[in-house]
């Protein structure tokens, strides 16, 4: 037996305590939240920090707590490559972005790209590339999930996987975007605290040096020196490019962290959701050094059986090592929460996608009422819900978590990016070109990662399925045949018809004039009136 | 406000008819915020890039680099990059929203401010 056995019954006082807090949420959430505005985007209400905390829960899953912690106990430097990646990601948000989508767009990342292009063809290509990426992201959260409720509370990975996805479920169809707003930002809180208190335990075991805790980490390892450099986990420079490339812009594809764009009033508020968000998630990338080398210092090679093959229970095995079996039940809640509110950001942005993209505005052209739309956004979350807890339980526990996320990066950055971006900044860009390059960057990713060898024909083989390819991360070349998409489409089609003007999209988006309103929601009531600084521009001119 | 607040929720983004866009995206003051924009963000974006792959380039090409002492046994050359890639992220985005906020959002604000006087005097086509 390892010890996370014995915490059966802490550990679900603490999941239970984390279930209530946030169902109790979306029940007040609930008595709020009436327009599809409401429903969407909290009544564009978040302030910037508020908003920051929750693009930060939106954003590290428990790939980022228990999974570079497990990489950097495994494979040393090579697993703070990530940790690097998934921070300076943001930087692309913002100067490119950010600002740009909450003044263009309205719920979803369709809305930005059908705005000057033929409305249901590029709505349907904005919802094909959102809908894929949410696909692979979402199985890989609930395996997860699944993997460690199962590990650390020993329950059935099925049961884990359905009582997770029966959860997520209920914040969105209680309390919306509102209710999965304030989710993420508890989530946040407790993972940097929790982050924060294992940070200063393990650089008290080492008597405050944080060096000691390389050279300790090195003596602890197996493989020395080599532990300290980059190599063991990527072994092939070029795929380390790869990787990186689609860390980089893959974030300013994930629908899940644009859409929260929508949730605060105006554009400086959406790039201080930013600069909070980059504050929080790198101080706590800084800290999975403390994490993952402190795992490695203090377990030694002894915890390499328990921490299992991905190094997922080594973060649960340095927290019983230091504060036994009650500590590591917090954590256990804590890595909990962190799923929760993963999951319920991405199904509410795949419910989007279903319901204001193809529902509204492809099938029923617009012509239905926003309580419609409210309504089949709910059932669409529904059967997302339900469709994800079947395929983790169907694929199960044999689902590899890191591969699915590593996908869902890669057409994110290769599909949905290279689209948005040009819709914005690019004048000739058009319908035809936004179809070829979500196409292009959708099949070119996924196809590239099944012929991968890791995937086809299996990571025991030698060689690849095609000599010579050897890349586990496909976006080196997926990113580019992205862009190449959407430029041949674009330069082959005689299409001109414009329904807007670029520059009405153009002047929007950098001026914010015209801008959609707030409803003026917050968790605790409505105040009277628009928060929007553009709204009042228009009001005061006249 | 009743035109902009009234609008159907669905059926795609509120479009202004009475806003001159083409007037409004030549206007010397709209012209002028492109410009101040992006001789901020066109560096800062080929400047953040170029720090950070050439991490990436090093940490895939040259490991042996990327492993030696820095300043510490234990401290790495590659570590310390890492760390470098942070305090990058931070200060750009720092300098990002102080620039925005004295200099880019006023530029916004007068672009946007010209257009909608364009269209309350009539002056639109």
């Amino acid at each position: 037996m390892t010890p996370i056995a014995a915490v059966n019954g802490t550990a679900l006082a603490v999941f239970g305590v984390i279930v209530a807090v946030t169902l109790v949420i979306s029940w007040f959430a609930s008595k709020r939240v009436n327009t599809a505005t409401d429903f969407w985007a909290a009544g564009r209400g978040l302030t910037g920090p508020q908003n920051g905390f929750a693009i930060a829960g939106d954003y590290m899953s428990a790939a980022s707590f228990l999974g570079i912690a497990g990489l950097i106990y495994l494979f040393g430097f090579d697993g703070f490559m990530y940790s690097v990646g998934f921070l300076v990601a943001f930087l692309t948000v913002l100067f490119l972005l950010a600002e740009r989508m909450r003044n263009a767009g309205k719920y979803t990342i369709a809305d930005v790209l059908s705005y000057r292009l033929k409305q249901e063809p590029a709505r349907a290509a904005a919802a094909l590339g959102t809908l894929t990426v949410v696909a692979f992201y979402l199985i890989a959260q609930m395996v997860g999930a699944g993997v460690l409720i199962e590990g650390l509370v020993e329950i059935d990975f099925s049961l884990a996987v359905l009582l997770t996805g029966a959860f997520m479920v209920s914040y969105i169809i209680l309390g919306g975007m509102l209710a999965t707003s304030w989710v993420q930002i508890i989530k946040a809180f407790l993972l940097m605290t929790a982050a924060v208190v294992m940070t200063i335990w393990v650089l008290a075991k080492v008597s405050w040096n944080p060096i000691d805790l390389f050279t300790e980490a090195r003596s602890e390892s197996a493989e020395g020196e080599a532990y300290l450099k980059p190599g063991l986990f990527l072994s092939s420079p070029l795929d380390t490019v790869s990787l990186g490339l689609g860390l980089v812009l893959g974030t300013a594809g994930l629908p899940h962290i644009l859409m929260r764009f929508f949730t605060v009033p105006n554009a400086k508020a959406a790039r201080s959701s930013v600069m909070w968000a980059m504050a929080l998630i790198g101080a706590f990338y800084v800290m999975t050094t403390a994490l993952g080398f402190g795992a490695r210092a203090i377990l030694g090679q002894a915890g390499e059986e328990a921490a299992g093959a991905t190094g997922n229970g080594a973060l649960p095995l340095l927290a019983d090592n230091l504060g036994g079996e009650f500590f590591q039940a917090i954590i256990a809640g804590v890595a909990f929460a962190t799923i929760l509110a993963v999951v319920a950001g991405l199904v509410i942005s795949a419910s989007g996608a279903v319901a204001h993209d193809v529902w509204s505005n492809i099938v029923r052209r617009g012509q239905d009422s926003e309580s419609e739309e409210v309504w089949v956004a709910k059932i669409a979350a529904v059967v997302i819900g339900a469709v994800a807890i079947g395929i983790a339980i169907l694929g199960g526990e044999g689902l590899n978590v890191s591969f699915m996320v590593g996908l869902a990066f890669a057409v994110a950055a290769s599909a949905n990016f290279p689209a948005l971006l040009l819709a914005l900044t690019w004048r000739r860009f058009n319908t035809t070109g936004a179809i070829t390059g979500v196409l292009v960057g959708v099949i070119s990713s996924v196809a590239l990662v099944i012929i991968s060898p890791t995937v086809w024909p299996g990571p025991d083989s030698e060689g690849g399925l095609i000599s010579g390819y050897d890349l586990a991360n496909p976006g080196i070349i997926s990113i580019p045949l992205g862009f190449v998409g959407c430029w041949l489409g674009t330069v082959l089609s005689r299409e001109r018809v414009e329904e807007v003007s670029f520059d009405e999209l153009y002047v929007r988006s950098e001026t914010g004039l015209g801008a959609e309103a707030g409803t003026g929601l917050t968790l605790t009531g409505r105040s009277d009136g628009s928060h929007d600084a553009d709204e009042r521009e228009l009001v005061e001119t006249r | 406000m009743a035109t902009t607040k009234a609008t159907r929720a669905v059926g795609g983004p509120d479009h202004h008819p009475g806003i001159d866009w083409e007037a409004a995206e030549r206007s010397p003051e709209f012209r002028e915020l492109i410009r101040k924009k992006r001789s901020f963000v066109v560096p800062a974006t080929v400047f953040f890039l170029a720090w950070y792959f050439g991490f990436v380039i090093l940490a895939g090409y040259a490991p042996d680099f990327m492993g030696r002492e820095f300043l510490a046994d234990g401290l790495t050359v590659g570590y310390v990059l890492a760390l470098s890639q942070f305090a990058m992220t931070w200060i750009l985005g720092a300098w990002y929203l102080r620039k925005a906020d004295r200099e880019f959002d006023p530029l916004a604000e007068r672009a946007a401010q010209v257009a909608l006087r364009r269209r309350d005097d009539g002056g639109a086509s």
